[in-house]
């Protein structure tokens, strides 16, 4: 058989990949529509061959290499990635060390306004809320990392092989549980509603039962344990945002990721402590009736919205 | 074809389908030997003891596929040895052994790398789909759901990827 493996030229290749990307997966079906288009031009099957065989080289490759001697080549597409997303989170935080990856990690990323269900295999499943990334590892199955925004972990518990969240420099342990995780870069907070969760175990070691939420600044060693109804636990899920002498900042973040309009504490506000609860879709229609609901003034300013406490 | 599928659910598709392999096979670039790769897929099949197969067809396809993606791959592998052999003042050393030499290895440390960067220039996705599809073996319909994309997003991104690794032009060979 003549072998010719010279680089098809643009267009041929981008069809050789195009058809390699769909017939390479066990649902393909269009095996009619493959043999017309390799009958058309002996070229066809020549580019084919060239784009699969080395997809295949690079596949065998990276398996055999599980742990690149190059620990930084690949996951240079990552960082670069995730840097644009945590460019403002991480301003001013010396916790570089957040940006950890290993060769095994892939991240998830959601739009603001946007909500997505993630399944595990073993029947965990992480709710992601708006505007959230998250970061998990192939190779390790019971390891989630919260980049930025929050999620909610059902988590089935295994006693021998515990689930760890990171959020930024905090760890958690589940101990069998539902339990929400919300991290802007600066703040951790963590509400449990079912099981209990270990919070940074190998320093404060806090136990959070079910009804309570702690909340800690990175860089501190300083927690707040708060209260809070567990059916309120993860209600973003179901529309509805609940905010407990949350910060303005915090809350116009919240706002932002969950309806996907971008709302701001207005300057020197951002500390200012609120109570409210709204539904995500109406605010969604109408940004400005957030102002009744929590309280505040709520003004245009270019493409989002300030607030500013009465 | 059968309606519940089974191993000789897989002979009865292979039968009945005989013709259309065939034809796959020739065009995919095997001509004249498609007869002989037909029988050797068919023999791999006999031996592997799949069990059950969900859609006969498509497994009968896919199998014949391969089959002519490995003959390329073995073929080029020939070739690339051929020449190193020569380039080797006829090789000095008979009977080498194929396995790994402090040489090789480096050889496919660099190659791992190389895709690895080639595919992290396109981006996180794609460089994740990639690996999750392809070193994984995870379909991509799963695929699809573990990152919350589209089928369609993950095939694009496959398909840039599949592109950018072809367009390495001989450095993944000669590496």
């Amino acid at each position: 058989m003549p072998l010719d493996d010279r680089v098809p030229d643009h267009r041929l290749l981008d069809e050789a990949a195009a058809w390699a990307a769909r017939a390479g997966d066990p649902s393909f079906a269009d095996w009619d529509g493959f043999t017309a288009w390799l009958e058309a031009d002996a070229a066809h099957a020549r580019a084919y061959d060239v784009v699969a065989a080395r997809a295949q080289d690079a596949a065998d490759a990276l398996a055999a290499e599980p742990h690149p001697a190059n620990d930084d080549a690949p996951v240079r597409g990552n960082r670069r990635w995730l840097r644009g997303a945590l460019a403002a989170a991480l301003v001013g935080i010396a916790a570089v060390g957040v940006l950890q990856f290993r060769g095994g990690t892939y991240t998830i990323e959601t739009a603001p306004g946007e909500t997505r269900t993630i399944a595990l295999d073993n029947g965990s499943t992480i709710a992601l809320g708006g505007g959230s990334t998250l970061t998990l590892d192939r190779r390790d199955p019971r390891f989630a990392r919260l980049d930025k925004g929050q999620a909610l972990f059902a988590i089935r518990h295994d006693a021998a092989n515990p689930f760890h969240v990171d959020a930024g420099e905090d760890r958690l342990v589940d101990i069998g549980t539902v339990f929400d995780v919300r991290f802007d870069g600066a703040m951790t907070t963590v509400a449990v509603a079912e099981g209990a969760v270990s919070f940074n175990p190998g320093q404060q070691n806090v136990r959070i039962a079910p009804g309570k939420i702690v909340s800690s600044a990175q860089g501190s060693h300083e927690y707040e344990l708060g209260d809070i109804q567990p059916s309120e636990v993860g209600a973003w899920r179901t529309g509805r945002l609940s905010f407990q002498q949350a910060t303005l900042g915090s809350i116009a973040d919240d706002l932002t990721r969950a309806t996907g309009r971008t709302f701001e504490a207005a300057p020197g506000a951002a500390q200012r402590r609120i109570s409210g609860s709204l539904l995500v879709d109406p605010v969604k229609a109408d940004p400005a009736s957030v102002g009744p609901l929590l309280g505040v003034r709520v003004e245009r300013s270019g493409d989002g919205w300030t607030l500013e406490p009465q | 074809m059968s309606s519940s599928p089974s191993p000789s659910g897989l002979e009865a598709a292979f039968i009945e389908r005989r013709a259309k392999l065939l034809r796959f096979l020739a065009a995919r670039g095997a001509g004249e030997a498609a007869e002989d790769v037909l029988h050797e897929v068919w023999l791999k099949i006999a031996a592997a003891d799949t069990g059950p197969v969900a859609s006969p067809l498509a497994y009968l396809y896919r199998a014949c596929d391969l089959m002519m993606i490995d003959r390329y791959r073995s073929a080029r592998q020939a070739r690339k040895r051929e020449k190193d052999w020569t380039e080797a003042m006829g090789g000095a050393v008979p009977g080498v052994s194929d396995a790994p030499s402090p040489d090789r290895a480096i050889a496919a440390r660099q190659q791992a790398r190389l895709a690895a960067e080639t595919l992290d220039a396109l981006g996180a996705r794609p460089a994740a789909i990639f690996r999750r599809h392809r070193v994984d073996g995870v379909p991509q319909k799963r695929v699809a759901e573990e990152f919350g994309v589209s089928l369609s997003t993950v095939e694009s991104d496959l398909r840039i990827a599949y592109r950018a690794l072809a367009q390495l032009k001989e450095r993944l060979d000669e590496a």
